[in-house]
Parts: structure tokens; sequence; C-alpha cells
């Protein structure tokens, strides 16, 4: 299926780039792109822009349930660091209150649920969106510098099964106002 | 009823709408090119190296006065019996409270669509991390022993001690690390597109790895935006209770004591309301002589600073509710040594700084029920300085007064700051202003991502967002007809 | 047309029976024995729960005006005729003045005042005239402002004036000082003082908390009545029931961080005189109705509203805000009741009757405000975004 593509010069395809001038053209791109039933593709936007997920076909992320198990994680942490330093390991008789007085121990178990669930949201984003990687095939593309200023992409790569160049150069070049070019692996 | 009166109404204006965020005539490429210069210029403008000497000097008197406090000991202080907590707590809760509303800027106007909060996010967060960094500092130098700070952290070490997790002084520990953690995390987080911008925009191969590097490769995919907005929101989710239980837990320190003065349940929400208070008007401060020097002011409009202002208002207005409340039932009470403590605030040895503070934190800020003043650049920084004076003997007043007085007359005593005191607050502010010049000059100080995403060319009157307050299109006046048969009828 | 007459019949029917349990019941308080206290003490637990509501719903209109919002509009009307029941409760406020001060508070009592010197420290607050001085300013300021935002509204249905937008949110910021201030009064004075040696700084902030998410339940409720009646079906969006449902979450983390930091602050310094009021509801029976408020006003709606499903689905969330109204009914209970030293469970029938017969009264009067009014504010600048809202 993944036929190795080679770009004019010879080099190997990493995919074909198409470049939009404002978020409509965009999104209308992608809802084709999206409908032509490619799957490794993305389009590339200087900020999130609103509708776009639903132009892709973007399923929900499953970033709130890893969060939420870390927060229910770090509620037992919590409690279960304070039960044990303080009614096991380390009793110690403090203003007339119990080893294990919950209303006292309240903010450390909030506070350290807090830390699990932000630290698994920041982590669980880098790692499900593949961060870090320095090094990306798009990155040669010196029209692509424009994609964190004011330019729009998308880009469909080579090792989709439904990429064939001639039939997806087309596609793209038939999206309003799009310019198209290959970027080498 | 008649249709007919449908057509006096007049387009919906600029009264209702609101301003627009971004002045007009910017485009997203001149917003990249209006942030990006600040950073890629060689030389920032005069008054930054000004600023920068004079920050840079006073940073260095605080670590000579912590040098000196290590070496002699807290008795270089005026701190005494009864006065244990002097200006090194004042100091702390001080800049914690600073801290407070970066990240109401960041998360909870965030929650509350807020959308005006896109061009001075990354101010406030960038000031929340200094003033945390600040803040730490107090609490950790104040212990005396500086040495064994690890101590307080739950560390297995040599002693086979733990702390004690029933002291409200280890929930601090725990509350302000969190936050400080969490604060990075949001600020960091936020700026990776930003960096990403810069990366691309890098002509040096020097900016171009630092840059690269930090922006870990991030290349605007949809894909990860998706993912990443919806960290965002979670972290915004997360953050938003963060900061309320910081500043509650810092006022437990007080609140779940027998101290006169310190005792009252309103503790909690009066520190939170009085910290976002503090801290925008240190954002206010902070903002507009950056604006004036940076170029900003098409995308800081004047709409952003009467935003702020009206903040201002209201949080002090809760603090002034919060003084009212305090006396009131200090005299409800009928308790003797309660009703002592608020009158000895007002009429005592202190009632110069209680006054102080009720005039900076309640009164003045009264000024911005007007529009002119809310719209005033002068206006705004003099309450803007006058607030920040006020929430600063807030803490004196609050820590010092109580303890001056114990229960027992015997036992009284005054407080007075010695030199070292005054040079360690004087310090604190030349550390944090050295860190947020230093931010001004390499890192990208408005969330250039975030703006885009509010103008008109993200296209927001694409059906999606309306009903957020900042729609900028024409909106329709199809009501009429959608439901033409008034449903009064 | 049929619908609209059996609405309208079924506002005076209710009307009809809630006056009859509240006579009924004033009357059985009067005639059996010993159950005069018990009556006024069911009375002043539902005063308490209505006027809550309509305080939050006061509190909301406020702050839409105030924060120039646009995807409440739809709801506002609903909003503005919750906080105009005001002038229903007003009414209902002078009985408990007049005869039910004796029964409730203890400083009301001359003879038992002059031996206490607490409550001797404070008459100069807590004494009859004062009290009815200070709830005719109360009730002047809420039903004054709660009819003029009503009214100015309205007034927009017909002329379509913008200035009467711009009138309303520069109106809500000054309104919303006197809101701050009489309310924190009022519940100290009608809940605080019923034990007058305990005092609470937090206490008002409380009482708060629990009217703003009480009124947010009922909010969904009365939207969710209001639809199924066939009114207003394209306008309310799954949109807006979302938002309803993050405010109703938001509330009940709020209500629980203020009882909590109210709770911790006192079970930790741990002082005879304020401990004692927390002793009498941890004890015997209240403890029962404590550890249903902890699970039932915190856990079970937190839980339920953390998703998002709950939150966009009609049926779902209409469940959760009437548990929520529930468990704000208990937590009155717990605030006005146990100082009397009667136990908790079970509850007297009075209870009941009152709070039906107050709540039938609440219906009728909400019909008659709709009657003549439209359900939405037909002519507001925004209502057209509030109609096409959607959440990000």
């Amino acid at each position: 299926m993944n036929g190795r593509w080679t770009t004019a010069d010879g080099a190997p395809l990493f995919g074909l780039l198409a470049e939009f001038e404002d978020v409509d053209a965009l999104i209308e791109g992608a809802q084709k792109v999206r409908d032509a039933g490619y799957t490794k593709w993305d389009a590339h936007t200087p900020f999130p822009v609103h509708g776009l997920d639903d132009a892709m076909g973007i399923r929900h992320t499953k970033l709130s349930y890893l969060v939420f198990a870390a927060g229910v994680f770090g509620v037992f942490a919590g409690l279960g660091l304070q039960w044990w330093t303080n009614t096991v390991d380390y009793p110690l008789i403090i203003s007339g209150k119990p080893f294990f007085a919950l209303p006292a121990n309240i903010p450390v178990l909030f506070e350290v649920m807090v830390l699990f669930a932000a630290a698994a949201a920041f982590v669980g984003m880098l790692a499900f969106n593949n961060l870090p990687l320095w090094y990306h095939s798009l990155f040669k593309s010196r029209r692509f510098l424009r994609a964190t200023d004011d330019r729009f992409f998308i880009s469909i790569e080579a090792r989709d099964p439904k990429f064939d160049p001639r039939a997806t150069r087309a596609l793209l070049t038939s999206l309003r106002g799009a310019a198209v070019e290959e970027v080498e692996e | 009823m008649s249709r007919s009166t449908a057509e006096a109404v007049p387009a919906l204006d600029e009264r209702i709408r609101g301003e627009p965020l971004v002045a007009q005539g910017e485009t997203l490429a001149s917003v990249t090119e209006t942030v990006c210069r600040i950073v890629e210029k060689p030389h920032p403008p005069r008054a930054w190296y000004v600023a920068f000497g004079i920050s840079a000097m006073l940073a260095g008197l605080l670590f000579a006065m912590v040098g000196y406090l290590l070496l002699e000991g807290t008795g270089v202080w005026g701190i005494n019996v009864p006065v244990g907590w002097g200006f090194d707590i004042t100091n702390f809760v001080f800049w914690v409270g600073i801290g407070h509303a970066g990240t109401l800027i960041s998360a909870i106007l965030f929650l509350f669509r807020q959308k005006w909060r896109t061009s001075i996010n990354r101010f406030a967060e960038a000031m929340t991390i200094f003033a945390v960094v600040c803040a730490g500092l107090f609490p950790a130098i104040h212990v005396g022993r500086a040495w064994v700070e690890y101590w307080m952290f739950p560390i297995p070490n040599n002693l086979s001690m733990w702390p004690n997790f029933r002291s409200p002084l280890l929930w601090d520990v725990f509350a302000v690390s969190t936050y400080m953690i969490v604060s990075l995390l949001f600020w960091y987080m936020g700026m990776i597109p930003d960096l990403a911008t810069l990366r691309d925009r890098a002509r040096t191969p020097l900016r171009r790895f630092f840059y690269g590097f930090f922006s870990l490769g991030w290349r605007g995919s949809n894909r990860q935006w998706h993912r990443y907005e919806r960290a965002y929101l979670l972290l915004a989710a997360l953050a938003t209770p963060l900061v309320l239980s910081v500043h509650s837990v810092v006022s437990f320190d007080f609140a779940v004591s027998l101290v006169p003065g310190w005792h009252a349940t309103i503790f909690p929400p009066y520190f939170v309301a009085g910290a976002i208070f503090g801290g925008f008007a240190m954002v206010l401060l902070l903002i507009v002589p950056s604006r004036e020097w940076f170029g900003l002011k098409n995308l800081i409009t004047m709409r952003h600073l009467e935003n702020m202002t009206k903040i201002v208002l209201a949080t002090g207005s809760m603090v002034g509710y919060a003084y009212l409340i305090e006396i009131f039932i200090a005299w409800y009470s009928g308790n003797a040594v309660e009703r002592f403590a608020f009158s000895n605030r007002a009429f005592g040895p202190y009632a110069w700084a209680f006054w102080t503070m009720v005039s900076c934190n309640v009164l003045l800020p009264q000024l911005f029920w007007f529009k002119r003043l809310r719209r005033s650049i002068p206006a705004i920084l003099f309450i803007a300085v006058a607030v920040n004076i006020g929430m600063w003997f807030e803490r004196y007043v609050i820590i010092v007064t109580s303890l001056s007085r114990d229960f027992l007359p015997s036992s009284w005593g005054h407080f007075t700051p010695t030199w070292v005191d005054l040079c360690t607050l004087l310090g604190s502010f030349g550390l944090f202003f050295t860190l947020f010049l230093l931010f001004l000059r390499f890192l990208p100080i408005v969330a250039i991502a975030e703006v885009k995403s509010v103008m008109p060319d993200a296209k927001l009157d694409r059906d999606v967002h309306h009903g957020q307050g900042d729609y900028h299109g024409d909106i329709p006046r199809q009501h009429e007809r959608q439901f033409g048969d008034p449903e009064a009828d | 047309m049929f619908l609209e007459t059996l609405a309208g019949a079924s506002f005076r029917i209710a009307g009809e029976i809630g006056a009859l349990l509240l006579a009924g019941s004033a009357l059985a308080g009067l005639l059996v024995e010993g159950a005069a206290p018990h009556f006024w003490r069911a009375y002043l637990v539902g005063f308490a729960y209505f006027l809550s509501l309509s305080l939050g719903a006061l509190f909301f209109v406020l702050l839409q005006h105030l924060t120039r919002s646009a995807w409440s509009v739809v709801l506002r009307r609903l909003a503005e005729g919750i906080a105009a029941n005001m002038g229903l409760l007003a009414i209902l406020s002078v009985p408990l003045l007049l005869f039910g001060l004796r029964s409730l508070y203890p400083w009301a009592d001359e003879t038992l005042a002059a031996h206490d010197p607490l409550v001797r420290a404070k008459s100069a607050y807590l004494n009859v005239p004062f009290f009815w001085v200070r709830w005719a300013v109360y009730f002047a300021v809420w039903t004054l402002t709660a009819r003029w935002f009503l009214n100015r509204s309205v007034e927009q249905d017909r002329s379509g004036d913008v200035d009467l937008t711009l009138r309303m949110e520069r109106a809500s910021a000054p309104a919303m000082v006197l809101f701050a201030f009489t309310t924190t009064f009022a519940a100290f004075d009608l809940l605080m003082s019923r034990d007058p040696h305990w005092y609470s700084t937090i206490y008002g902030i409380y009482f708060f908390a629990g009217g703003v998410l009480g009124f947010l339940a009922l909010l969904v409720a009365a939207a969710c009545v209001t639809q199924r009646a066939g009114r207003m079906q394209r306008m309310i969006t799954a949109e807006h029931y979302h938002d309803l449902g993050k405010l109703l979450f938001a509330f009940t983390v709020f209500w629980a961080y203020i009882a909590f930091s109210q709770y911790m602050l006192i079970w930790y310094a741990d002082i005879p005189e304020e401990t004692g009021w927390y002793l009498k509801r941890q004890s015997e029976t209240w403890a029962w109705v404590s550890l249903a408020l902890l699970v039932g006003h915190f856990f079970v709606p937190f839980l339920a509203l953390l998703s998002r499903v709950p939150k966009r689905r009609k049926k779902m969330l209409v469940q959760v805000a009437l548990w929520i109204l529930a468990m704000h009914a208990i937590d009155l209970y717990y605030l006005a009741v146990p100082d009397s030293g009667v136990p908790a469970l079970p509850p007297h029938p009075f209870y009941f009757t009152v709070f039906l017969g107050m709540a039938g009264l609440s219906v009728a009067a909400a019909g008659r405000c709709f009657r003549t009014r439209s359900l939405v504010p037909e002519k507001d600048p925004r209502l057209q975004e509030s109609i096409a809202f959607e959440n990000a």
C-alpha cells in the first residue's frame, strides 16, 4: 500500500502542502479533504481555528479522562501520605487534634490532587501530541514558516493509503485559494 | 402588538457591542510583527536600561540582606516577642497576593469567556511567577535555619521525621509550591505557540536554537491545537480552585489561631478578593508603561485598561465589605478582646497604618466609578500605586496590630522595622522588576496566538461563538421574525 | 389556546392550595397545644428558602447586566420573574415580624435578654423595633430593585429602546453594592441571630452561596417546565443548559468552599463560644443532617456535574437541579432549626405543609407575573446573539 513516492528532484516525498490565505478557504478545503477520505493529513494554523475540528472530523480527545484519573490518584496519594506519615510512621500530638484529622488534611489533599491533575494535563497533552519533536519534514518548507504567522495550511502525507501524487495534487489545487507544493521527507 | 417599532431600533452599536479588542487596521501579520519586534530588536528602549539598572541593583541589595540574615540570624530584623511575624510574613502575603491576578486573568477570565484577557494574560502570568518567586523567599528565610528547609517537604530523612500535616504552615508549603508549578506549566504551555512564531522568524542560530528548543517542535497542527486547547481548558479549570485555595490557605495561617483580629471565618474569601485586587493593581502598574514603551497600544487598548479598573473597583469594594463586616461582627460578638482588637487597629498605635490601608484600598478605588478616571492614564497609575501600598499595609495591619496586643497587657509589645527589614522589602521589588524586565526583553509579552483568535480574521462570526460577548460582525435582527407572534399575546 | 387556559388555571389552583395549606397550618399552630413554636420554625425555614431563591435571582439579573452578558438573555426574564416574587415575600414577612419573633429569637424576649450579658451587649442591634426597621429597609431595597429591573426590561419589549439596556447596566453596579449589604445583614438577622451568642463573619456569604445555587437549580427547572409547556422551545438550547450546568457546578463548589472555610476555622480553633453551634449540629439526629449535607449538597452534585454530558442533557440536568433544590431546603433546616434544641428527625409535618403552602403561593405569583408579560426580553439588543449562542 504505502508506495514510496518521490519529489520532482528524486528525493523521498513527505507529502503535499497547500497554503491558504484565510480561515474560510481553509475550512472549506478541510471539509473536502475529509470527505475525500484521507486520514494522514493535518491543518496548520497560527491560532486555534474554531469549527476546524468539525471540518476535519477530529474525534474528541481523551485527555479529560487522563486528568480525572490523575486527580483521583492525587486524592488518594494526598490522603495516604498524610495518614501514613502522621498516624503510623511518626505520630505526633499537636494542638489536641487527632493524628488523622480530616478537616486539617483537606488543604494538602486538595493541593496534591491539583498538582497531579495539572501535571497530567500538561504531560498528557505533550504525549498525545507527540511533542517534543524537534525535527519535522514540514520545517523544510520555506512557506511553512508562515504557519505560525498569518497563513493556513493543509498537509497530506505520502503514507496516507489514499495518497496518489497526481490525484492528491489535483484535489488540493482544486481547493479555493490554495497554493500547492511538494515537501520532501 | 405592532411590529413597526422594530425599524426604529438602531443598529447594534458600539455601546452594546463594546469597542473592538484589537484596534482597527491590525492584521494577523501586524500582530506577529508588533509583538515579535520587541524581542528581535537589537536594543530595547533607553527606559528599559534605566529600569533594569535600578532593579538589578535593588535585587543585589536583596541578596546582600539575605546573606547578612543567614550569617547573623533573624535578630537583625525588628521582630520580637510578641511580634514574631513582622515584615517577612507581611511581604510573603503581599507577594503571594500579587501573584493571584495572573491566574485570575489566565484561568478564571478564560472560563468566563472574557476574551479581552488575551492581550494581557501573558503579562499577568509572568507577573504571577515572579511574584511567587519573591513570596517563596520570605517564609524560607524567616524560618531562620534556611539550610534545613527540606524538613518541610515529605522527604525521608536521616532523622526519620515527617512534617506535621495538621499545621497550616505546612499547608502553605504545599499550596505555594503547587501554585508555582501549575502557574509555570500554564505560562509555559501558553507560550509554546508563540515561541514557535519567534523560532520561525529567527535570524540568528542562537535564537533559532533557543526558541526552537523551547517551542518543542510546535507546528500549529490542528490535531495538536485540539488537544492543546483541551489541556488549556483543563488547566484553567484546575487553576481556578487552586488560586482560591492558595490565598485561602495563606489566610488559614492566621484564621485557625485564637489571636483576636485573626480568627475570623470570612478570612479565606476576603484574602482571595484582596489578593486579586492587589494583583490587578500591579498588572496595571506594569502594563501601562510597557504598552507605552513597546508600542502595544493597538493590542492593549483603553478598553483593556478600563476593564481592569472595573475589576479593581469590584474587588476593592469586596475588600471594603470584608473590613466592614469584620468590624461589625467584632462588635456584635460581644467579646471584649475582639472589640478591643479592632478599636486598637483604628485608634491604637498603628492607627496611621490602618487609615492608610482604608484610604488606599477602599476609598481611592471608588474613584473608578467615574468613566473619565477609568480611562485616564495618570489616574490609573495613581490608584494602582495607592492600592499596592494599601494592600501591603493591610497585611502589616493584620499581622502587627494583632500580635503586638496579646491577651495579657503585660505581654504587649511594639514592632519597629530595622534597616534590614526595609532594605529587604525594597530588594524584593528589585528582584521582581528585574525578572519582569528580562521577561519583557526575551519572551513574547503578548499571547500572539490568542490575540489572533479574537481578531476579525478568525471569523468568529461564522455562526459558532455567538453570544460570547465579543462578536464583531453585524447581528441580523432576525428575532423579530423568529417569533413574530409575541408570546405575551 | 387550551394549554394557555390550562396553565392559567393550574397557577390559580396552586395559589389556592398554597393559601389553604398555609392558613391551615397557621390555624393548627394556633389551636393545637404547643404547636406554635413548630409552626414558626417551619415558617422561618420556608420563608428563608424562598427569600434566598429570589435573592439569588436578583443577584443573577444584576450580574448579567453588570457583565453585559449576552448568552443569558433568553433566560433573564425568568430570573426577573423569580426576583419579582419579592413582593409576595414582603407580605409573607409581616406575620413573622409581628408574631413570630418572640418564639424564634431569644433576644426578642426582654426578660431573658436582661439576664444574659452577651445578649445585653448587642441589644443595640438585636432588638425588636430596630429589627422591624431593618426588614423594612431590606424589603424596600429588594422589591424596588427587582421591580425596577423587571419594569425596564418589559418596557424594552414594547419600545425596543437600546438606552434601556444601557440604563440597566449602569444601575446594576450600585444595586449590587446594596444587594451585598442587605443580603448579608438579612442573613445575620434571620438565621444567625437564632443563636444570639454565636457569630461568624462568613455567614452572609454562606447564605448567599446557597441562595444563588438554589436559584440556578430553580432556573433550570423553570426553563424546563416552560419548554415542556411548549414555550421558548427553539430559544433555550442545550447550550444554555450547558452554561447553567457549569454555573451550578461552580456554585456547588463555591458553597462547599465557604462551608468548609467556616467549619474548618471553627473546628481548628476550637473556642467554646463558637464550636457550640457546630456541636448542636453534630449531636444526635442532627449529625445525620450534617452528613446528608456533606454528601448530598456537595459530593453528589459535584460528581454528577463534573462531566460535560449531564450538563447538556436537559433531563439529566433537571434531575440534578431538583436534587439541589431539595438539598438547599435541608441546608436551611440545618441552619435555622437546631438552635431550638429540637431533634432533627422526624421533622414536624409543618415543615412540609408550610413549605408547600409558600411554594403554591410563589407559583401563583409567577403565573400572575407572566400573565401579561413576555417570557423573553423580546427586543433586547443581545437577544439574537443569545439564541444563537454556542459553547466553544
